[in-house]
């Protein structure tokens, strides 16, 4: 999988997820803002509940759920810049065999389909907590 | 680093290997009837030893850490003797008449050539699966 490809895959929104009326809902809550008030309120609460300190990322550690998901997306592009390596290599006759290649090109495509479904949860989420009736 | 099919490298390492036993093989077929080795005597046929290595656990929170993987160990001549052939007109022919062939027996590396590709052919097997594995698994949460 190219870079183009895969830009085009993030950029585009998933079959059947996100309808021009939630993009709407998301342009129109963006230039809202969020108050970072409640925004941290948020935060403290995730941090006192027992599913986070029970889970691998956990609040006191100082690995936060942004970091966590910086270094998935830093991992997919090494993996990515492994796969690409491997194939020029392969092409341009150096000692990689074509497993090895296809192989970690495979490693790159599952992990960036992983990105992908973390990508399509988060937003899912979003939009619940931004339907949801005050 | 995250990964997503475990044990993958044992099954790469394997498939190297296999790579190596199915060149080695063309080699003896290719020399199945050289006289003429480069230390001048009669080709003699090579095979392939496998080891298993415990693969280095810089990371032993990795799942796959401590795995075993397949390289190499050498490649070795097979000592039987080489074959015995009445052919008094070959420049290598000996008093008698006799020229020493190597001591290949094509249809044994045939059969040689089967077991690889077929274990080679397995090992992808394995790949395919843990890909499929992998994808089913990141299927869970799909709605549609």
């Amino acid at each position: 999988m190219d870079a183009l490809s895969a830009l085009k895959m993030v950029t585009t929104p998933p079959a059947g997820g996100l309808s021009a009326n939630s993009m709407q809902d998301l342009a129109a809550s963006a230039t809202k803002s969020i108050p970072t008030a409640e925004l941290q309120q948020l935060s403290s609460i995730n941090s006192d509940s027992p599913l986070q300190t029970s889970g691998a990322v956990s609040a006191g550690s100082g690995a936060s759920f942004e970091n966590m998901l910086g270094g998935l997306v830093n991992d997919v592009a090494q993996k990515q810049a492994s796969a690409g390596s491997a194939v020029t290599g392969l092409l341009s006759g150096q000692n990689v065999s074509l497993h090895q290649a296809m192989i970690s090109m495979e490693e790159a495509n599952v992990s960036f389909q992983m990105m992908v479904e973390v990508r399509n949860r988060l937003l899912d989420s979003y939009q619940e907590l931004m339907r949801m009736q005050i | 680093m995250i990964n997503l099919l475990t044990g993958i490298d044992s099954t790469s390492s394997a498939l190297d290997a296999e790579r190596i036993r199915m060149d080695v093989i063309a080699e003896n077929i290719a020399n199945a009837n050289v006289t003429k080795d480069v230390d001048g005597k009669p080709y003699q046929r090579q095979e392939v030893v496998f080891e298993s290595v415990l693969r280095a656990q810089q990371d032993a929170d990795s799942p796959d850490a401590g795995s075993q993987t397949v390289q190499i160990a050498r490649v070795q001549r097979d000592s039987r003797p080489p074959r015995m052939v009445y052919n008094p007109s070959h420049p290598d022919a000996n008093k008698q008449g006799m020229v020493a062939m190597p001591n290949i027996n094509i249809h044994e590396e045939m059969v040689d050539m089967i077991a690889s590709s077929r274990s080679y052919e397995a090992n992808l097997a394995v790949v395919k699966n843990a890909r499929a594995m992998a994808m089913s698994a990141l299927s869970i949460g799909r709605h549609s």
